[in-house]
């Protein structure tokens, strides 16, 4: 009986405090941002994942970053470089004033510290280290980098996963996230939240907001974000008022955060897009006249629409950036179309395919992935290839797609941010394999361009011919849904969302 | 004496055994199962030279055997070791998530037992009328049913419908203690439910079992009272299963928890295992099962205990 008696009080005493709970909850300046799940790390050098880019990206700041047409704009440099006229030296103006959270101030000694360290060991880094000769201080306040050969795409990368951290922190294993962006993190406590918390003495690019460009304002006096992998309960943690933005919900949950009343749902335009990436080193489709069978067999309207299921979540374009972005071209996408099971077959035939079965590799982990998957068998099939769908978890998929003998189409999907080169497809080790000596060409002079103009014709070149070489099949572009509390002013959709120039509700 | 101590004894080696067993087999099968987690940390877009490279860093690419000795060789230093994924030693992991779990199980056993041995009792006492036959239906009911989707019913009938109870979650930066309890009164009561339906039926067979007795007869031929007869008679005596059904719930809890701790968002021991199997934590995985098998263990030796204490038919 006592325990009975016990039981009822604590439950008594739960309730009672639940209220409070609620109620701290829902203001005084603190935006609490339901994410996916747990950083695993918040060095982003090391781990440039969405999710680690999402929440340091408050806490870090790279010398440029990407404005509304995803083009590199000044942040922590003081203005655009000065190129030399061989398009091998860049000299960064550095602003002045800028100071980290630990109030040391920023200087080039640091950007110099931080690209090595970048340079090491971030993936992208390392590809840039290969055609860069030296970076240097010039001053205080500048910074020259050299290069060994042109290299146009050297402001992209240096506009993502390469923050600059004062360098007396960067020796060995980051332990110190200390930046200069305009929220400082005051505790991490794994799979329970990460608080940062506004830096007082932040200074601010000048500029209107463009996407990651321009002014930034820390509104808000905290945020909090909440790792919550179960989409279901960002859902309805969202609506019953705990978190103030919620990320990515399943977009069958968009009618029922339109109806809640509190929270209203927030589209985010072309997130990102679907691939079937094929293996160009081993198996049946190692011949370009098979990838070019499976390219025309296959219907992306009606993989998009098993795998997002709404016309509103996906659009469907040959082009490998979609509308809007600097990049957006039609060169060379004749062979995306709506699914031609006679021409698959002829090209099949033309390739002498001898029945083996086309081993996909996809996931559940990933619900599009494994739609996508269903609706390409069957339009394989229907062209008369033998399909092998295997389904595995998402950590198995990534190993096994480093075995050149285990799979012949892997299905995945990327972001688009950023510049041409960091298209995976476009490294040569990315699994598929894909090496042509048109791709290297079309490569090559992409890097070697210099004006925007020239950039752009050059990608024309290099999207042709990875149509004409389809080492994968672009299925579509989709969109992605989050949630946010009735009430938050000033927030803009972005692919990493982000809360600096965001005000609380009040 | 020396013969309770002998059993003491002979079932702490039985234990060692489990346990070692248990090192063995959760290191071979986590390595056996396919999965990086240097590809997954690294996320989708990561190329071979980033894989080897943190595979390099981390120690994963030292032989198989050199990684089970350094495995076993830190647990019996006491170290579980080092997680890759939240870059902190898999002791302060657990330790962080220990209270969440704890109090959970706790507040969960104490709903099931303070619903199913009164509801038990009286189903049994009450055999055949209307009760006992809404109580055997209802039991069948809650026992199937699965604790995400009652976990589900109660996040949209007690948070979002009338804003009770916290949704998921186990409190912001600087939550009070009491204010983190409240985070545990819909996934207690979601697993606290399901729970009470095994203890009911196993409290309502062992009265059952024991009412027909010739000494529950005899003391109601003597004159006692219905409620001396049940609970000073029956109950007593039917306790031994009861005991048993109860610490297994227990462990069953420790367990369960993890499919409710993932629906609630709650930091705890479950999810902490749950997210690390989908992160490849070799170190979490082998460290939080251990440590789960240990508890196992434990309870069912500390309900062996019990039937000294109570039966002493058990100590001969």
């Amino acid at each position: 009986m006592k325990r009975m008696l016990l039981a009822a009080g604590l439950a008594a005493l739960m309730a009672g405090t639940s209220g409070i709970a609620l109620a701290q909850t829902a203001g005084g300046g603190v935006l609490t941002v339901a994410t996916i799940g747990e950083p695993p790390s918040l060095d982003v050098m090391q781990t440039p994942t969405d999710i680690v880019l999402t929440i340091t990206q408050h806490i870090f700041e790279t010398l440029y970053i990407y404005d509304a047409e995803w083009q590199p704009q000044p942040l922590l440099a003081a203005d655009m470089p000065e190129i030399s006229e061989d398009g091998l030296t860049y000299r960064i103006p550095l602003r002045e004033g800028v100071t980290f959270h630990d109030g040391s101030a920023f200087d080039s000694a640091d950007v110099v510290a931080s690209l090595n360290r970048w340079m090491e060991i971030n993936s992208k880094g390392r590809q840039v280290a290969e055609v860069i000769e030296t970076i240097e201080a010039d001053g205080d306040n500048a910074v020259v980098v050299t290069l060994n050969s042109r290299y146009s795409p050297l402001l992209a990368t240096f506009s993502q996963g390469s923050p600059i951290l004062p360098s007396e922190t960067l020796g060995g294993e980051l332990t110190d996230f200390i930046g200069t962006g305009p929220y400082r993190l005051q505790e991490r406590r794994p799979d329970q939240y990460t608080q940062l918390v506004r830096f007082e003495d932040y200074v601010s690019p000048e500029g209107e907001p463009s996407n990651y460009a321009g002014r930034r304002e820390a509104i808000a006096d905290e945020i909090r974000f909440v790792p919550v992998p179960d989409a279901n309960t960002r859902v309805e943690g969202l609506i019953a008022g705990q978190y103030d933005y919620a990320d990515s919900l399943p977009v069958s949950a968009y009618e029922r955060v339109e109806a809640a009343g509190n929270v209203e749902p927030v589209i985010f335009e072309n997130a990102g897009w679907t691939s079937l990436n094929m293996n160009m080193a081993e198996g049946p489709l190692t011949d370009k006249a098979l990838r070019q069978a499976v390219q025309v067999a296959l219907n992306p309207s009606d993989m998009m629409l098993a795998a997002f299921s709404d016309e509103r979540f996906f659009a469907v374009d040959g082009a490998l950036f979609p509308e809007g972005f600097f990049w957006h071209t039609q060169a060379g996408v004749e062979r995306y179309g709506e699914g031609d099971p006679e021409a698959a077959a002829a090209l099949m035939e033309e390739a002498g395919y001898d029945g083996t079965p086309i081993r996909i590799l996809t996931s559940r982990q990933y619900g599009f992935h494994y739609s996508t998957g269903e609706v390409a068998k069957a339009y394989l099939e229907a062209a008369g290839f033998a399909v092998d769908l295997q389904v595995v978890d998402w950590a198995t998929l990534t190993t096994r797609r480093a075995d050149k003998g285990q799979w012949d189409i892997f299905i995945t999907h990327s972001n688009f941010p950023g510049d041409p080169t960091t298209l995976n497809t476009i490294t040569d080790t990315y699994p598929g394999w894909y090496t042509s000596e048109a791709k290297s060409q079309a490569v090559a002079a992409f890097m070697n361009a210099v004006t925007n103009e020239e950039r752009f014709t050059a990608w024309e070149g290099i999207q042709s011919v990875i149509y004409e070489d389809a080492p994968l099949v672009k299925v579509g572009n989709f969109n992605a849904l989050g949630g946010l509390a009735s009430g938050v002013s000033g927030y803009e959709p972005a692919y990493w969302p982000r809360f600096w120039n965001v005000a609380p509700r009040g | 004496m020396p013969r309770v101590f002998m059993a003491l004894l002979k079932r702490a080696g039985g234990m060692a055994v489990v346990l070692a067993l248990v090192v063995t087999v959760v290191f071979l099968i986590v390595r056996v199962t396919p999965g990086d987690p240097a590809a997954v940390m690294l996320g989708s877009d990561a190329t071979p030279e980033d894989i080897a490279a943190l595979r390099a860093r981390l120690g994963l690419d030292a032989p198989i055997l050199v990684q089970y000795g350094r495995f076993v060789l830190d647990i019996l230093r006491g170290d579980l070791g080092q997680s890759i994924f939240l870059g902190q030693p898999v002791t302060t992991a657990l330790a962080a998530r220990a209270e969440p779990t704890f109090f959970l199980t706790l507040f969960s056993i104490l709903i099931a037992v303070s619903i199913a041995l009164p509801v038990g009792i009286l189903s049994a006492v009450k055999r055949g009328t209307l009760f006992d036959q809404i109580v055997v239906g209802a039991t069948m009911v809650a026992a199937s049913v699965p604790s995400f989707w009652l976990g589900l019913i109660l996040i949209q009938t007690f948070a979002v419908g009338l804003g009770w109870f916290p949704a998921s979650g186990y409190g912001g930066p600087g939550t009070p203690f009491l204010e983190r309890l409240s985070h545990l009164v819909l996934p207690a009561v979601a697993l606290g439910i399901v729970n009470s339906a095994l203890i009911t039926r196993f409290t309502r067979a062992a009265m059952l079992d024991v009412l027909s007795e010739d000494y529950v007869r005899t003391a109601r031929a003597k004159g006692a009272g219905p409620s001396r007869v049940i609970l000073k008679h029956a109950l007593k005596n039917a306790m031994i299963p009861i005991i048993t059904v109860i610490g297994l719930s227990v462990a069953l809890l420790v367990a369960g928890a993890v499919v409710t701790e993932t629906v609630f968002g709650l930091p705890g021991v479950g999810n902490l295992v749950v997210q690390a199997v989908l992160r490849r934590d070799y170190p979490v995985i082998q460290g939080t099962l251990l440590v789960v098998a240990a508890i196992y263990v434990l309870i069912n030796f500390a309900v062996d205990m019990l039937y000294l204490t109570v039966d002493p038919r058990v100590r001969t």
